[in-house]
């Protein structure tokens, strides 16, 4: 999979190409408005993370750059300006979302292969994780053909796991992830235990391997290693 | 009171003042004049009759003429001379009448008389009386047309204050329109006009510098904080962490979050307070209420508490965000300060929400708690909660309200 970041902060954007480039993914960078015109123009890309604020131009700019050259690139707005005009506009010039600083890489991430998974049907829609079959169309997962139960919250977990993996997603990622604005009520985290105990349990019945794993306290890993 | 009412009360005022003044000295002028002619007249009679005693040694026949009498009285003693107001009775007029009169002595043949000469002034204050009423009919006629001529002329020429009374009362910081110049033929007007319109426009330019301020702050602070939080992710991934290394990571996690939020809080309150949130539609509340039930069920489940609704069908033209961050704030509260197994009432109608907690402690200082990081000691929330929701209602024109039914904390928005 090949991803843009264009993103003037540095520190911002080598934590983001960090994190995205491993398991066979290429990240290249773009840290102002003229580099960016300047790659999008060359090379084509799965997705393009796009930060709206940039040095030397507007974001929109490139977004609407991209329109005008019928480039199929999937875009991920990612802003500061957390302002509902901003967002509107973005995802009407054809943006495939909108994402608002600061956002866990996590996030990112799993915001950024659902656009690559729109982008790249290829007539299937289904996530493949080893024994773990999940019909994206349907929402419906099923290991080795039996259809697991799994209710809405252990589902986004579960999608947003297997986005993540191999990784460390701490709790307040997934907080944010599962609950959004209501994310600051006190018992989230007693919440996550839960969820994640379920799911657990409901995988394991189902005959699959036991891939969420405790980090440390701080977060959960879902890892086949 | 209005200018324009002060002005002819002050106004008239002082011209019923002045010409009352100047009909008076009128009055006293002309009675004055009329008088010293009468006197006139009555010297020359004296006169004739001192002559006509001097040449004939005899007093005059007494001759009556139409207003003017003499009468002769025989005294022992000298007499005074001196001019005299009286009444006396005409004899020819067959009524009694005022009369100037003089009171004088002659003497005849070694007898002293004294002699009344009378002059009427019927006729002199007949005069006097037609001069005052016209006087005064000038007076009132003269106000009548001052006034209708001050009403008429004063609106017209306040015409264009108020035209830029109208165009101040209209402004909004928010909105793109300029204050249009009406132009008017006093000065003073025109003055006021390019003061205002100027300082529309510098307010304005204010404004959009600070609006553009706001924006940029969020920008420059969202950054680092966006860093930080992908710095931690990325720190996680490092590898092997101890218990007191995770504990600390939480702990940073946490501040981060808090931060965040806070931000968040800050900048959307600055956007309600400046009107920048305008995407208002026709919001179904019953829904809306019912989604965020919804949404915080696992919370309700998890702490026991016992919910009733009453929800009826309500629409409200509103920011469709903007509600939903009312509802976050009242519902989450109510939840996050409700002990384990209390109650949580929700109720909706066409004329309020209200959202009630049976809660610990007594009654909420009413006033306190919609400022801005006020917070109970033990509250995880920002302490904006509560303002935002006050400022969300008062944009709206709702009235945002809280009461203490005990045991339940009430808060009330009237539509």
């Amino acid at each position: 999979m090949k991803i843009l970041i264009i993103e003037d902060e540095k520190g911002l954007r080598e934590s983001v190409e960090n994190y995205l480039s491993d398991g066979g993914n290429l990240c290249e960078t773009a840290p102002d408005y003229q580099s960016a015109i300047a790659k999008v123009s060359l090379y084509n890309y799965d997705c393009i993370l796009l930060d709206i604020t940039l040095p030397d131009g507007n974001g929109f700019n490139v977004l609407k750059y991209l329109k005008e050259n019928n480039n199929p690139d999937g875009v991920l707005i990612i802003s500061a300006k957390n302002s509902l005009d901003d967002k509107v506009a973005g995802l009407e010039m054809g943006a495939d979302d909108y994402l608002v600083k600061p956002f866990h890489l996590s996030e990112l991430k799993a915001r950024l292969m659902a656009i690559v998974r729109r982008k790249s049907f290829n007539g299937s829609n289904s996530l493949i994780f080893n024994e773990l079959v999940i019909d994206l169309l349907a929402k419906e997962v099923r290991i080795n053909n039996v259809l697991l139960k799994l209710t809405r919250k252990e589902y986004a977990l579960l999608l947003y796991f297997i986005a993540n993996k191999n990784k460390v997603v701490s709790k307040n990622a997934i907080a944010e992830h599962l609950w959004g604005d209501g994310a600051d009520m006190a018992d989230n985290f007693d919440f996550i235990y839960s969820h994640i105990k379920n799911l657990r349990k409901k995988l394991e019945e189902a005959g699959a391997k036991d891939y969420i794993k405790a980090a440390y306290g701080m977060g959960y890993k879902f890892t086949d290693q | 009171m209005k200018l324009l009412t002060k002005y002819n009360r002050v106004n008239l005022a002082s011209a019923v003042a002045v010409l009352f003044v100047t009909g008076l000295i009128y009055y006293k002028a002309i009675s004055y004049i009329l008088n010293d002619q009468v006197d006139k007249d009555i010297l020359i009679e004296e006169q004739e009759t001192f002559t006509y005693v001097k040449q004939n040694n005899k007093l005059p026949k007494i001759e009556q003429y139409k207003d003017q009498h003499i009468f002769f009285v025989r005294v022992n003693g000298p007499v005074e001379r001196r001019f005299i107001n009286t009444d006396y009775f005409n004899p020819k007029e067959h009524e009694a009448e005022s009369g100037r009169g003089l009171i004088t002595s002659v003497q005849v043949k070694g007898q002293t008389y004294q002699v009344t000469i009378i002059e009427s002034k019927v006729e002199t204050e007949d005069l006097i009386r037609i001069i005052f009423c016209i006087t005064i009919g000038v007076i009132l006629f003269l106000l009548l047309v001052l006034s209708i001529a001050n009403r008429l002329i004063l609106n017209r020429i306040w015409q264009p204050f108020y035209n830029i009374l109208q165009q101040l009362r209209l402004f909004s910081l928010t909105d793109n329109k300029d204050i249009a110049i009406s132009n008017s033929t006093i000065d003073e007007f025109n003055e006021l006009n390019s003061a205002v319109t100027s300082m529309a426009s510098r307010v304005k330019t204010d404004y959009k510098a600070l609006k553009t301020f706001t924006e940029n702050a969020s920008h420059e602070l969202l950054t680092p904080i966006a860093v930080i939080n992908s710095k931690l992710d990325s720190l996680i991934q490092a590898g092997e962490f101890n218990a007191e290394q995770s504990s600390l990571l939480n702990d940073v996690y946490d501040a981060v979050a808090r931060l965040t939020r806070l931000n968040q809080s800050l900048l959307l309150l600055a956007k309600i307070e400046n009107h920048l949130v305008r995407d208002d539609q026709v919001v179904d509340m019953k829904q809306l209420v019912e989604n965020k039930i919804n949404q915080f069920k696992e919370l309700f489940v998890n702490k026991e508490l016992d919910l009733k609704c009453d929800l009826t069908a309500k629409e409200i033209k509103a920011s469709f965000f903007l509600m939903d961050v009312l509802l976050n704030n009242l519902i989450g509260n109510a939840i996050r300060h409700t002990p384990a197994s209390g109650t949580v009432e929700i109720m909706l109608n066409m004329q309020k929400l209200s959202i009630k907690n049976t809660g610990t402690g007594a009654e909420l200082p009413g006033d306190e708690i919609f400022k801005r990081f006020s917070k109970s000691a033990n509250s995880e929330g920002s302490g904006l909660g509560l303002t935002i929701s006050k400022q969300i209602c008062e944009s709206y024109k709702f009235e945002l309200s809280y009461d203490y039914e005990t045991p339940y904390h009430c808060f009330t928005v009237n539509f």
